[in-house]
């Protein structure tokens, strides 16, 4: 009769197990793995519109490989990770330890600086494209007033890869804020005090405390937003859409223009096979990462 | 008084440099918007004027009336709000029953299930959305809300799924088991206990949702392209490509699109830093 029963129940349980799970399951295989693999599928044939024509192998991979434009565009997918991880990370960690400080008003300064990293990549685009629009801009009329030299931040090369990682920079680092603080909370007082005792300054204390202590924060924080960085494409397209001249194409930039712009969806395919073993690689790293904080 | 003195740092130089460089990153991160705040209410000579009006002479809300009387801004608005609210609670139904069933169901290799399932929130969207449109094309599900709101829940599913995974983790055990003995079948603990002691993770869940889905560019963009569907920040992005720019009109539906976003961050400041940081650390 007991048996019966635990039978009974343990068949109930796997059915309900298997309803809780179905939908979940059945989402991310259709809207996720069936896609990845209709990509790679499609990254080895020449295309028309949305149309698979002729298969050609390799050969959208070696478009990009073997092609200066091509080069370019990693060229720039490095050149904004990079630049923009060095400057956020310091100032997310900066800043942060600043916040951290007990002095009046700061819930109030705490949310003020915060407040970019809720609005979209559109919005972050739009509202400095408007502050630095060529002609009527705030920024480009106080610089002009400034150093006399009228910048043309949105369309020249060099200037608007400056921009799109300064809007970057201004829509993300509230997030290495967020985190840094996060961390400071577990660094015990008494280590502090004793370090205070033994004369150490503010700077010292930063240096040889605060900056060790939180390191673990700081390595997810550069490998987590390095990976949303490489992915990135709103705040680009938005602001200069890739221009001008190719000077602010990324990878990701390209997959999605070439997919959705220029309708060459096999090289746009292969583009995002690109990407997607990138992000494996990145995520190793993360998992590796993530499990060293679990260990230690 | 005393008391509240001696909890505050006593530095003095170093709390005036505190608060100058605080007061310069404060000023950076409203600038942009305040200078846009004050675009959308200047009349229309001013908004394109040199040396710049910082402040406009007298508030005018042609821009405003505009925006939402005069164009499709208040459609994609709408739209905005009902797929962003849809995908709330179908995600967040979705990844409670997901989280539930792997924490207490005692599946066989449930972890790594769990892994498995957050792994492919790592799955870059770029690399997804040509593919994606070659399907919905094919299936017919092109330019409809549906698929918007099945691509966003799929998207957002494994994150809520892991966040709450460690909610229901962290109930202790006894509430379910002494439910048990009461005779209450698991699901009945799941819906009537579990769920509404969970209020807080389910919050954090939900308001993550609810940035990525209002914030997002890329889907909307990509599978709709009928004006009846279309939502804000795509809404946002045409005032750029039709007939050169109308700034003011642009950033008063700018100022629009952010002001919900805006509101809720304040009310709910701290909910909204745990529920992000949980999803940005582990995904």
């Amino acid at each position: 009769m007991v048996n019966t029963k635990t039978v009974r129940q343990k068949k109930n349980d796997r059915w309900l197990s298997v309803a809780f799970l179905f939908p979940i399951f059945v989402l991310i295989i259709c809207i996720t793995l069936i896609p990845i693999i209709i990509a790679f599928r499609t990254s080895l044939f020449e295309t028309q519109y949305a149309e698979t024509v002729k298969f050609v192998g390799l050969q959208n991979y070696i478009s990009i490989f073997k092609t200066s434009e091509g080069w370019v565009r990693i060229l720039n997918s490095i050149g904004y990770v990079l630049l923009s991880i060095v400057i956020v990370i310091p100032l997310g960690v900066g800043v942060g330890t600043l916040l951290n400080r007990k002095i009046g008003c700061r819930g109030l300064l705490r949310t003020v600086i915060i407040l970019p990293w809720v609005l979209s990549q559109t919005v972050a685009a739009l509202l400095w494209k408007w502050m630095l629009n060529s002609n009527f801009g705030l920024v480009t009329y106080f610089i002009e007033q400034i150093t006399g030299v009228r910048v043309d931040f949105i369309n020249s090369p060099g200037a608007a890869r400056a921009t799109v990682i300064f809007a970057n920079v201004w829509n993300s680092f509230p997030i290495v804020l967020i985190l840094t603080l996060a961390a400071l909370q577990t660094i015990p007082k008494e280590i502090y005090e004793a370090a205070r005792v033994d004369g150490a300054g503010g700077w010292r204390t930063f240096r040889s405390i605060t900056i060790p202590m939180i390191q673990p924060t700081i390595k997810t924080a550069v490998l987590m937003e390095s990976i949303e960085y490489f992915n990135m494409v709103t705040l680009i397209y938005v602001m200069t859409a890739g221009g001008p001249f190719d000077a602010t194409k990324t990878i990701s930039v390209a997959a999605f223009q070439e997919g959705f712009d220029f309708w060459h969806i096999g090289i746009g395919s292969s583009y995002s096979i690109v990407i997607f073993l990138l992000n494996i690689i990145f995520s190793i790293f993360y998992m590796k990462l993530l499990r060293s904080h679990d260990e230690a | 008084m005393k008391t509240k003195k001696s909890n505050l740092e006593r530095n003095v130089p170093m709390n005036v440099v505190t608060y100058l460089l605080l007061a310069f990153f404060a000023l950076l991160s409203v600038a942009p918007i305040l200078w846009g705040l004050s675009t959308s209410l200047k009349p229309a000579a001013e908004v394109e004027k040199l040396p710049p009006v910082l402040v406009p002479s007298h508030l005018n809300f042609t821009n405003f009336y505009n925006v939402l009387f005069q164009s499709n801004f208040g459609v994609y608005f709408k739209n905005s709000i009902f797929v962003t609210l849809v995908c709330v609670v179908v995600a967040t139904i979705i990844a409670a029953h997901a989280a539930y069933a792997l924490t207490r169901f005692n599946i066989r290799y449930g972890k790594q299930i769990m892994f498995g399932i957050l792994m492919t929130s790592m799955i870059p969207t770029v690399a997804l959305l040509i593919p994606l449109y070659v399907m919905s094309v094919k299936v017919h599900l092109y330019n409809t809300s549906f698929l918007l709101v099945l691509i966003y829940t799929a998207w957002r599913a494994p994150m809520l799924t892991w966040i709450l995974y460690g909610f229901f983790q962290k109930i202790p055990k006894e509430i379910e088991e002494a439910a048990h003995v009461d005779g209450c079948t698991k699901t009945m603990i799941f819906y009537r206990i579990v769920l509404p002691i969970s209020q807080g993770g389910i919050v954090s869940a939900a308001l993550l949702t609810s940035v990525y889905v209002w914030n997002d560019f890329l889907v909307q963009f990509s599978f709709t392209t009928q004006e009846s569907l279309r939502m804000i920040s795509v809404g946002l992005y045409n005032y750029i490509t039709q007939y050169g720019v109308q700034w003011g009109e642009l950033m008063a539906a700018v100022i629009i699109s952010i002001v919900p976003i805006i509101v809720l961050f304040v009310c709910l400041q701290r909910k909204f830093v745990e529920g992000m940081a949980a999803g940005a650390v582990k995904g």
